[in-house]
């Protein structure tokens, strides 16, 4: 839209300043000596007591990855990244694996403290209309502490960082690692399988729905250093599970990288419900630093009557590079994907989604609604397949921009491959400013501009708000709001 | 007719490639053209000779992997002489392309009219022989082998009462026409652009039309292709819309085993109009691409796209459609709809309407469907009576003969309609 000069000017403004989880930690950190090599991967697996057929697992992929290329086919645009010039791993030193609480260090937990993460369980407690939620703390390249594991584990829920899970449920890491997302799947994935530090592991066995929400919280703090994180969540037959990932970073003037990847598998009738709230520093006015975030998330709905839903909201991240999909192998299963990505300053975002429909049918609905201001590129990129053998296969697409500003750019490109005649495939898109009438009407009853506009993005997003759990859905429209400070008011 | 293939390809070229380059040396010293043209053909086919024919790794040829696809390339001999068939529409003035040569006697009243082939000797046509970027492998092809086509210039305010009609016909081998046509500020023009097989032996067509409407000028382009099932169709049309310009651009698609169509349109002037609409009747073991690359470069612009395809039998169809919008084209108001039956499981229907918007006072939009007929509307007519066949049948007509009344013309619609119905009566 062609925004009053008011808020031109204040977009102008916008810079590092409203990024509040810019501080840094100081904090002694061990650290892997800089690079990549299999020397380093040896020296991850050991610091992570692995077992063996991990670390074969992990050299079999960078043997992989040092003979594949980096894909160029995304919308973003950033100089080379010299992968020999990373830290791969970095610790808090005064860390010896997650412990209780009083073990860990106070200095990281006045950090969740400002980030407002709960991590104290008798202070979630405390507050008796807030629902409770577990959590998973990962710091660089480690999990510090993981709340509410007890309770958690006499529902049947195991929930623990996957270190843990690969020392103490090494059948079930191995039956599904790599399932969904395998070791070779695409250059950044193999990358994180060669050297992923950290990440949670969730699984709920048959039957059980898990009695809280769960969630991850990461943050990256060091210097240079890459945090390559993994999750891999399993809901057994007739499970639930809902669980949320948020992640920060400080401000710094180099970018950083992170390259993660999620697996989720969901048997027959489980549901997964897997929300991102991703607010990494998105770089300051000029476009200087900020976290590339290059990441591979798939759900396998291997099960009849299987549900995956991905919800993101993506205002963090210099450029992001992220397709959380659904393979709908079982008869019966849904995927669904909501987003909301909000681009400003410099940021690029190449994001979207992809729904493979196997089993027959199959249905999906994408919703995803793409907002940019200032000099940010905001893609909308997804792929709907429907396999021969997929009967009666539904989906229902609706991508919706919104320019803010003259210097922004969004598009959409999506793929739509039918090859099944009883498939119903609807797909719609608009790229709009925010209409005159709508602005009128809502000014006609005395709401300035600005506000109104707030009000009319605010409607714009509704769809997919409505889809995360409430106490996250409150955090991720003040996020909007602080994204999108100075060009919506 | 196709070409022995006894040769072994030269590198990692594949056969097709080869023949391509053989056949290029073949003609060398008979394509017509002064010493710049022939200059540009042999870039044009050394550029091909290098990047090769396109595979789906290349974004832009993502559902047509021409590499794979083109096998063959029949041979370049000319065969016995073809008559000219009756206009599409009576009365039109018939200017044909007989198995790849213009026809001497071609001339119509008001109009400028010259064989593409005295362009070439006399050099002045070099200029439009470009690739209009690295992935055009068309452009690149036809540039190398172009032999002839017609030149036509309509001049200012001139309103042509019949349509002209371009009839490029074949009896197989290999056909490379070109069309440069410039319509004069405030003229009026319909031209049917006719691409038809007279025999069922393979050929090798690769046609581009120049297509500049000057300010104000209201024009009507159909593209009707209807060759025979063993042809490749390598067509493209290379669109510049003045200020105030209106085009309404009709591509009907009958026919092909391999049919790429690609429609590169550039709206240059505010106030200008396009209206896209395309029909493809995919039957047999065909496949067709239509990519739609739209410019919306300045400011006041509009543009309407509806493609509808029906997929029979093994066929495979594409529709990839891009529209750009640069930076300072505010106002632009661009819509876009995909909309196909898939009527068999044999059958393939991809799907990748793209927007590209650079500018934030726009309203775009694009929507895709792929389904079968709809149950309720088939209900609809049994319960009146309709046997299901015939209601199939009916619906499916419907469907596509909607977009074709959105001509007008009376008689354009007729005529165009006629092969539609005759289309599905061959393949439904």
């Amino acid at each position: 839209m062609p925004a009053v000069q008011e808020t031109v000017d204040q977009v102008r403004r916008i810079d590092i300043d409203q990024y509040k989880y810019g501080f840094e930690t100081v904090i002694e950190v061990d650290k892997a000596p800089k690079g990549l090599s299999e020397e380093i991967i040896r020296f991850i697996s050991a610091k992570k007591q692995e077992p063996d057929w991990m670390l074969e697992w992990r050299l079999d992929a960078y043997r992989r990855w040092l003979t594949m290329e980096e894909p160029t086919w995304a919308r973003v645009d950033y100089p080379k990244i010299d992968f020999n010039d990373l830290y791969y791993y970095a610790a808090p030193k005064k860390f010896g694996g997650p412990k209780s609480l009083d073990e860990v260090d106070p200095e990281l937990l006045k950090t969740y403290e400002k980030l407002g993460i709960p991590l104290k369980e008798q202070e979630i407690l405390a507050g008796v209309e807030k629902p409770r939620v577990a959590v998973d703390a990962v710091f660089d390249s480690v999990s510090v502490v993981t709340t509410f594991k007890e309770e958690l584990k006499k529902a049947g829920v195991i929930f623990m960082s996957i270190s843990e899970a690969i020392r103490e449920h090494p059948d079930l890491v191995r039956k599904y690692l790599g399932s969904v997302v395998p070791a070779s799947d695409n250059f950044y994935a193999t990358l994180n399988s060669a050297v992923f530090t950290d990440g949670s592991f969730v699984f709920v066995p048959k039957g059980v729905r898990c009695p809280m929400e769960l969630s991850t919280y990461f943050r990256i703090n060091e210097k240079n250093t890459g945090q390559f994180e993994r999750t891999l969540i399993i809901a057994e037959e007739g499970a639930y599970v809902s669980y949320l990932e948020g992640c920060t970073a400080p401000q710094r003037d180099e970018n950083q990288l992170h390259a993660a990847v999620v697996e989720l598998v969901a048997l027959d009738d489980a549901e997964i419900k897997y929300s991102t709230v991703q607010n990494w520093f998105p770089g300051d006015a000029e476009g200087k630093g900020g976290i590339y975030n290059f990441v591979t998330k798939r759900g396998d709905c291997r099960g009849a009557r299987s549900k995956i839903s991905w919800t993101q909201v993506e205002t963090g991240s210099a450029i992001t590079w992220k397709y959380p999909s659904c393979i709908l192998r079982g008869d019966d299963s849904r995927g669904e994907f909501y987003s909301i990505a909000v681009s400003n300053g410099h940021q690029q975002i190449d994001s979207g989604t992809k729904m493979i429909h196997l089993g027959k049918n199959t249905s999906s609905r994408i919703i995803s609604k793409g907002i940019s201001a200032g000099k940010s590129n905001n893609t909308y990129r997804g792929q709907v397949s429907i396999h021969r053998r997929a009967e009666n296969a539904r989906n229902f697409t609706n991508c919706d921009s919104l320019l803010i500003g003259d210097k922004c750019g969004a598009h959409t490109v999506p793929y739509i491959d039918v090859k099944n005649a009883s498939a119903q495939v609807e797909h719609e898109a608009t790229t709009s400013k925010i209409s005159d009438d709508q602005k009128f009407y809502v000014m006609q009853r005395g709401i300035p501009e600005e506000e109104a506009i707030a009000l009319i993005v605010n409607g714009f997003v509704k769809d997919v708000i409505q889809e995360l759990p409430m106490e996250f859905a409150v955090e991720a429209q003040k996020l909007i709001g602080i994204s999108l400070e100075g060009s919506v008011g | 007719m196709n070409m022995q293939t006894t040769n072994q390809p030269i590198g990692r070229m594949t056969v097709a490639e080869t023949a391509l380059v053989e056949a290029f040396g073949a003609q060398f010293g008979e394509l017509p053209g002064n010493g710049a043209v022939a200059g540009t053909r042999d870039r044009l086919l050394d550029d091909l000779k290098k990047a090769g024919l396109p595979t789906r790794r290349i974004e832009a040829w993502h559902y047509t992997d021409l590499k794979t696809l083109l096998r063959t390339v029949p041979e370049a001999a000319p065969v016995s002489a073809i008559d000219p068939l009756a206009p599409l529409v009576e009365g039109s003035v018939v200017l044909s392309v007989l198995q790849g040569d213009a026809d001497d006697g071609a001339s119509a009243d008001g109009i400028e009219i010259a064989h593409f082939k005295d362009k070439l000797a006399d050099g002045s046509a070099v200029a439009g022989l470009t690739a209009l970027d690295r992935d055009d492998a068309i452009g690149r092809i036809n540039g190398s082998f172009v032999r002839d086509g017609f030149a036509i210039s309509v001049p200012a305010n001139a309103e042509l009462e019949e349509p002209i009609e371009l009839q490029v016909l074949h009896a197989g081998g290999q056909i490379h026409t070109r069309f440069p046509v410039s319509f004069g500020a405030a003229s009026k023009a319909t031209i049917i652009e006719r691409h038809r097989s007279v025999t069922d032996d393979a050929a090798l067509v690769s046609s581009i039309s120049d297509i500049v409407l000057e300010d104000g000028a209201e024009i009507t382009w159909i593209i009707l292709q209807s060759q025979g099932a063993a042809d490749t169709h390598l067509g493209q049309i290379r669109v510049k819309l003045g200020t105030n310009a209106k085009l309404k651009l009709f591509v009907v698609n009958a026919g092909g085993k391999l049919v790429r169509q690609e429609l590169r349109i550039d709206v240059e002037g505010e106030g200008a109009d396009l209206t896209l609409r395309g029909v493809n009747l995919l039957g047999g073991e065909g496949h067709t691409d239509v990519t739609l690359v739209l410019g919306h470069n300045v400011p006041h612009t509009n543009s309407t796209e509806i493609i509808r395809s029906v997929v029979f039998d093994r066929a495979s169809g594409a529709f990839q459609g891009m529209i750009r919008v640069a930076p300072d084209a505010q106002k632009t108001d661009a819509k876009m709809a995909c909309n196909t039956l898939l009527l068999s499981d044999n059958g393939e229907f991809s799907a990748k309407p793209e927007l590209e918007i650079f500018a934030d006072d726009v309203v775009c939009g694009h929507g895709a469907t792929v389904a079968d007929i709809d149950r309720n509307h088939l209900f609809y007519m049994m319960a009146r009576g309709v046997p299901e066949n015939k209601a199939r049948a009916m619906l499916v007509h419907a469907f596509v003969a909607e977009i074709v009344e959105e001509l007008e013309d009376e008689k354009l619609v007729e005529a165009l309609e006629g092969v539609i119905s005759a289309w599905l009566e061959r393949h439904a």
